[in-house]
């Protein structure tokens, strides 16, 4: 029977070409902006790459601030004195590094000046992040506490200060905005929140040390626990340390409060303003993006339902004849269904590979820096799933009303 | 084998209400050949679609073998149309896009049948029209008499025990409307109950019994 399914099924495809082209430009358009959009997903909040940690590791981007019955509010990043002092030392957790949020500097080279984004980190930044070494070495705690002015690259700018291998970079000197930097390595590209740059330097290479008396300023902490397991542990810890914190100036902020977030917990605070409170508003974020994704896909899938039904129309006549010969409603229903998953499979397999097509062109285009996003099993299984949702959803009903017929008016090819 | 009683049909439109059969009561014996003749739009088709249980009547009660199908399910209909009966229309209605054994094929996918036993059923039942030579062909690929043909081989394929052909000569010319015949003439001596709509009645007289239709009721 399935045999026959499929049979019918190709010669239904064969016998509108234009129809089934049509169809198939629907469904695959549809499905590439669904796919680009879940690998793109995929790559910012899965581990992978220089985040491949990102599964036990927690960030405290932002400080909110309140002045007395909440009259004023500020959101802040931190700054090193509130990591120093009141998150390095927290009890059970593997490490917290400090590391500067990017900011754009000036690169001095003989008559040429480079923009490139930089960060100041501690030597534990270097382990919580898994960064891909390409020539040289990263740099330690003894480089930070002896002040070492030392600098890593990464790839693209390493290639563009110092033509050639990452190699010929090191050893060289460059000049950031006055200071005097020796490169010491290069490392691969990479574009994930916390590791998105072109240039490190330890924090105490800082012009001055005023950013050690900061509570707030410009920085970030990574706090990575020995086990994901302990990671809701640490949230708590966190918020309770925040409630704990005192301002240089109390009279004017008496109440700071701060989380400690996955990436998606940091991206859904972000999006929904939710600063002050430990909820970050995921759940709302993930349904959201659910319930996009479904009007997204309903909207084609009732222009599908109506080509399907056209199409269907025109074989009622089949439809009239199977039924005399003793085809059930339910079994014509399973056939016209099955048609047309096979039809969003065959849409999804092309999306696939035309998803592959779109990414690479990202990534070579250069629209996001340093992206380096993959189609992954993961991708692929989600991709033939929401393939199979399609089909469905544009299939049930029509094949259901055209089950529906009356054989007798079928077969006269009335409706 | 089927007896149909005080059988009234009517089509309701928003508008038209329209009686197709009245007060029908038709005794088709097991092994008869009956013709059903009638003016056009007299019901003859109506009929004959509720003998073969594609249409429901309003009124009245329908048996096979002794059995009232008034309040069968979709499915328990649709299987007993499967076992029972083999249809032929007119106009053929094979399916374009799929080759002659395909086509012939077609009531046994509704069977629990392994995909070898229906290919060799289908291959006999072709042999049995003379058409065993043109099963890879597409039904666009044949003549009207050759399409009559395969459609016949498709109605009885599955062995049913009764044939109900609708004019099955009618968009024929002479000639082959007498091989179609003969056809239909043969399977029933070997057992077949056949049901045929005709307006031909040289056709008819070749038949056991004529039953003719007027306005939905049957006359004498």
């Amino acid at each position: 029977m399935f045999r026959n399914y499929l049979l019918t099924a190709w010669k239904v495809f064969m016998r509108r070409k234009l129809f089934t082209a049509i169809n198939l430009l629907c469904i695959v358009l549809t499905l590439v902006v669904l796919m680009v959009f879940a690998s793109l997903l995929e790559t910012a909040f899965r581990p992978s790459g220089v985040e491949g940690k990102s599964d036990r590791f927690l960030q405290v981007y932002m400080v909110h601030m309140e002045s007395p019955n909440g009259a004023g509010r500020m959101n802040t990043p931190p700054g090193f004195k509130l990591i120093d002092k009141y998150l390095k030392p927290m009890p059970g957790v593997e490490r917290v590094a400090a590391v500067t949020l990017p900011t754009s500097v000036s690169v001095y080279q003989d008559r040429n000046v480079s923009e490139l984004k930089m960060r100041r980190a501690d030597a534990d930044y270097w382990k919580v992040l898994d960064f891909r070494l390409l020539a040289g070495r990263l740099p330690t705690a003894q480089d930070d506490a002896a002040g070492r002015m030392i600098a890593v690259l990464n790839a693209t700018s390493a290639r563009r200060l110092f033509p050639g291998a990452p190699k010929a970079a090191l050893g060289q000197r460059i000049d950031v905005g006055g200071q005097v930097f020796e490169v010491v390595g290069v490392v691969e590209d990479a574009m994930h929140l916390n590791a998105y740059a072109d240039i490190w330097a330890p924090i105490s290479t800082f012009p001055t040390s005023d950013y050690r008396n900061q509570l707030t300023g410009m920085f970030s902490a990574l706090v990575l626990a020995e086990r994901a397991a302990d990671l809701p542990r640490i949230r708590e810890q966190v918020a309770r340390i925040a409630r704990g914190v005192v301002h240089d100036d109390p009279k004017q902020w008496p109440k700071i409060r701060f989380w400690a977030d996955s990436k998606l917990d940091l991206f859904s605070r972000i999006l929904t303003f939710n600063e002050d409170q430990p909820d970050s508003g995921a759940g709302k974020v993930l349904a959201g993006i659910a319930v996009a994704m479904l009007v997204f896909m309903l909207l084609p899938a009732l222009n599908l339902v109506n080509l399907n039904t056209g199409r269907i129309m025109e074989r009622r006549s089949e439809i009239g004849v199977r039924k005399a010969f003793g085809a059930t409603s339910s079994q014509l229903a399973v056939q016209l269904v099955i048609e047309n998953v096979l039809l969003c499979l065959a849409g999804g397999l092309i999306a696939l590979a035309a998803t592959a097509g779109v990414l690479a062109w990202l990534e070579s285009a250069d629209l996001i820096p340093y992206l380096q996003v993959d189609l992954n099993l993961a991708v692929f299984g989600w991709g033939m799933l929401i393939a199979t949702v399609f089909g469905l959803l544009s299939g049930v009903l029509p094949a259901w009303k055209m089950s529906r017929l009356d054989p007798v008016h079928a077969l006269k090819g009335a409706i | 084998m089927i007896r149909l009683s005080n059988v009234s049909k009517t089509y309701r439109t928003d508008k038209v209400e329209t009686l197709a059969l009245k007060d029908v009561d038709l005794h088709v014996k097991k092994g008869e050949f009956v013709a059903m003749m009638g003016p056009s739009g007299c019901g003859k088709s109506t009929l004959l679609n509720v003998i073969g249980l594609l249409d429901r009547p309003g009124q009245g009660s329908v048996e096979v073998e002794g059995i009232p199908i008034t309040r069968y399910r979709d499915k328990q209909v649709a299987n007993l149309r499967n076992s029972t009966f083999g249809f032929i229309f007119q106009s053929f209605h094979l399916i374009p896009d799929l080759r002659v054994i395909d086509n012939v094929e077609l009531p046994l996918l509704y069977r629990k049948m392994g995909a070898g036993e229906r290919r060799r059923l289908a291959r006999q039942a072709l042999e049995k029209v003379g058409l065993s030579a043109r099963m890879d062909h597409y039904p666009n690929q044949l003549s009207g008499g050759q399409q009559q043909r395969v459609a016949i081989a498709r109605a009885i394929v599955g062995e049913p025990q009764v044939l109900l052909a609708d004019e099955p000569t009618g968009n024929l010319d002479s000639k082959m409307g007498e091989e179609v015949m003969d056809i239909l003439l043969k399977l029933n001596e070997e057992g077949t109950t056949v049901v045929m709509v005709t307006h031909d009645e040289r056709e008819a007289r070749r038949t056991n019994r004529i039953v003719r239709v007027f306005d939905g009721q049957l006359v004498a």
